[in-house]
């Protein structure tokens, strides 16, 4: 908003930054076969940079290039496309516990997911992926689009209306899927796996699907970072000065169910990142988006990495599905938020 | 003068089909300080809303200098005309500084940071709010008196040319909507327009050049105050009985409400002639008549406060010519009226020889065998202008038995125990 943009949120952007980079690094290293820091960081500046040096067995290279690199830098996208999504439904719904899945993302994808794990479970995928992302993404597009088109009333797209659509849409889809489980028998386990979302066998391929969303998503979100601020004062005062609000929330809409539907589409559900990462963050940058948007994505990509970390050390060799390990930092976190009651400022 | 804001036959509601304003025009002059009044539901909020375009009108135009509302987009309209809401509330904590910096948005492209000229508005609408020395603190901490002054601040730092206060003050306390009207007032003596939607009528008349009277979504009186505040035009809108009065300092007119008679049974029939002025009759007779009492008063001049709260009361009055002592027909007429009655009544008036003859009337009742209460809150030296005629005439009826009451409460005690007496 003001020409202040006060110096301390440098400091926040680049701890941030320094956090990122630190996980980054430090979940390359650690794992079956531990790797040191420094030789995951000239790996990872050979592979940026081409900057061609030896020193260290080709297993490493190969771990690192084939299997890590790829899971933590796919992390870092599913934490910031699910983080900026949180924040802005959060802006769109002016209200603080609003999340990415709000209007039938995770459901849309869930079914979608469902189906092509079922039904469609013996082809062979299409541009070298599995049907699962295709469909999961599919679904989530088509949730929000139903979703959208549900609650608006003429031009206007009113929250209530799009949040108890959303309600009800979800609740229809995610009937559907238990359905499809209840039939599903043998496939059950590899459904239920989908659900809880996780990085096990990703590849470069998933990386590439998400990156254009994230590299769209990201600076579109910026770019009404202000007229966000001024949504958070109410849709009517919003107008009374200046801004177009019915266009800005189908841009807003548009650009955060995608994001989310991205995610969700390589990661499957993985809970609670949307909804507390925007809180972690606006507690202590405060609530101006032009500082809240790039912190959350920074922060939610690292959260996301270390929390995927944990999921597959904890009980290594066996590895625990994400949204699991999130949900059991997240689930605490969002009942102290609550139990803080009036005196939380978000 | 040109034409800040003109309002052309406007009809306009909410989804449900219901009209809520069903044609309005309204053209308000450049530095006008107008005040839209009007009971509930009458559509004076929605006029606001309308005005500055958040809501659409099914017929109609609005244009503000000489544009069409639907001309402009929603920034340009936000660079000329800005608007006050009732309150505004959010979970959000953002600065003051911040809040009130985004008043400044309207006149930013996307990714402009502020000028010098954007810092000095930002920091002139705090000022002129008073609200600088609380501009780090965050909007969820603050009052309800400070947040409406940094709303408002937002507004001023829209630089608007006209200014849209939509009840400003209908959640403050008493001191603080003092203040936000003279805030306004002191901005529409800098150039800004104002038009403001008030409920309190009071307000509105001790701040608005001029008055518009909605009623039932249309323009019922347009006009100066003193055109529109009338008795008929309140009692028609408002359905309710008032007193016009006027400040005798600033010579504005305010208003007080007369309070509906819900009359009870207790004291049905006994009849009770009051002898009153000067306004120290009114609660006695309001109060006799919730009793149930038949109520009359005399002698009394027109104009005179108890004369006025008669005639409200639907109270039979023995009058006289204003400022004009007892004439022989009109003291005649009044012991009529004491004649008819029960009980007499004579309240704390300060005596001269204007009103003499109504003590000299309470006299002669108590010497008619009539029980006479004499209300006593100040002694009779305090309020004796006859040069001690009054004070002798009032010892001679403590002498003949009339009954003291030291207060209006006191009348009504002994209005109870009369009526189980008598009943």
């Amino acid at each position: 908003m003001m020409g202040s943009w006060p110096k301390r949120n440098w400091i926040y952007l680049v701890s941030l930054m320094l956090l990122l980079l630190g996980s980054v690094i430090l979940a390359a290293s650690v794992g079956a076969v531990s790797i040191p820091a420094d030789v995951v960081a000239r790996i990872f500046l050979k592979g940026v940079s081409g900057f061609s040096s030896r020193g260290w067995p080709e297993t490493y290279e190969v771990i690192l290039l084939k299997i890590r690199f790829p899971r933590v830098i796919l992390a870092a996208m599913v934490g910031m496309a699910l983080a900026v999504s949180g924040v802005a439904f959060q802006g769109i719904f002016k209200n603080p516990m609003a999340d990415p899945y709000i209007i039938g993302v995770s459901s849309g994808a869930a079914l979608g997911a469902t189906i092509a794990i079922l039904v469609l479970g013996g082809w062979v995928g299409v541009f070298g992926f599995s049907l699962v992302p295709l469909l999961a993404f599919s679904g989530a597009v088509a949730t929000t689009l139903l979703v959208y088109n549900l609650a608006r009333v003429g031009s206007r797209v009113p929250v209530t209306t799009l949040l108890l659509a959303g309600i009800a849409v979800g609740t229809f889809l995610s009937a559907i899927t238990s359905f499809l489980m209840v039939l599903g028998g043998k496939d059950l386990h590899a459904i239920i796996f989908w659900l809880m979302g996780g990085f096990s066998a990703k590849n470069w391929d998933h990386v590439k699907a998400v990156a254009p969303f994230i590299f769209l998503g990201l600076p579109i979100s910026l770019v009404y970072s202000r007229d966000l601020n001024l949504l958070l004062l109410g849709e009517e005062r919003a107008r009374q000065l200046g801004v177009e609000v019915e266009s800005l929330k189908k841009i807003l809409i548009t650009v955060a169910s995608l994001l989310a539907a991205s995610a969700v589409a390589v990661s499957g559900i993985v809970g609670f990142v949307g909804l507390i990462i925007p809180h972690m963050v606006r507690l202590v940058t405060g609530p101006d988006h032009r500082i809240l948007i790039p912190c959350s994505a920074l922060f939610g990509a690292s959260f996301v990495i270390l929390t995927d970390l944990l999921a597959r050390t904890i009980m290594s060799p066996t590895e625990i599905p994400l949204g699991i390990i999130t949900a059991l930092f997240g689930a605490p976190f969002f009942i102290y938020l609550l139990k803080r009651g009036g005196k939380a400022t978000f | 003068m040109g034409c800040a804001l003109r309002i052309g036959e406007i009809h306009c509601g909410y989804g449900d089909g219901r009209e809520v304003i069903k044609g309005i025009s309204l053209a308000v002059e450049e530095k006008e300080f107008l005040g839209i009044i009007g009971p509930n539901g009458c559509g004076k909020s929605t006029l606001a809303r309308a005005a500055c375009g958040v809501l659409g009108c099914s017929h109609g135009e609005i244009c503000i200098n000489g544009k069409n509302l639907k001309d402009l987009s929603t920034r340009e309209i936000a660079r000329t005309l800005a608007v006050v809401p009732q309150d505004f509330h959010t979970e959000f904590a953002f600065t003051v500084h911040e809040i009130v910096s985004m008043g400044r948005s309207p006149h930013l492209r996307r990714f402009q940071s502020e000028t010098k000229a954007d810092v000095d508005a930002i920091e002139g609408a705090m000022r002129a709010t008073n609200s600088l020395h609380f501009a780090e603190k965050r909007i969820t901490e603050l009052s309800g008196g400070e947040r409406q002054r940094v709303i408002i601040a937002q507004a001023l730092a829209q630089e608007p040319e006209i200014l849209i206060l939509d009840e400003p003050t209908s959640h403050l306390d008493i001191n603080y909507q003092l203040e936000i009207m003279e805030l306004a007032k002191r901005l529409n003596g800098e150039g800004l327009t104002v038009l403001t939607v008030l409920h309190d009528l009071n307000l509105a008349s001790a701040y608005c050049e001029r008055l518009v009277l909605l009623n039932d979504g249309e323009v019922f009186a347009d006009g100066s105050v003193d055109e529109v505040l009338t008795p008929e035009n309140i009692g028609k809108t408002f359905g309710v009985d008032v007193l016009v009065h006027r400040n005798p300092v600033t010579g504005k007119r305010y208003i007080t409400s007369i309070p509906r008679i819900y009359a009870s049974s207790n004291s049905e029939g006994i009849r009770v002639h009051v002898i009153c002025g000067s306004g120290t009759g009114a609660v006695i007779m309001h109060g006799l008549k919730e009793m149930g009492c038949y109520v009359s008063a005399g002698v009394l001049n027109v104009l005179d406060t108890d004369e006025e709260i008669a005639e409200k009361l639907g109270i039979e009055v023995v009058a006289e010519a204003p400022f004009s002592p007892i004439s022989d027909e009109t003291f005649g007429l009044n012991m009529g009226a004491i004649e008819g009655a029960d009980l007499v009544v004579l309240t704390n008036i300060p005596v001269g020889a204007g009103n003499f003859r109504n003590l000299l009337a309470a006299k002669k009742a108590l010497e008619m065998g009539k029980r006479v209460v004499l209300v006593e809150e100040t002694p009779i030296g305090e309020r004796d202008y006859t040069g001690g005629r009054a004070t002798r005439l009032l010892e001679k009826m403590h002498q003949q038995g009339a009954i003291i009451a030291t207060d209006s409460r006191e009348v009504f005690e002994i209005m109870e125990r009369m009526s189980t007496c008598l009943t």
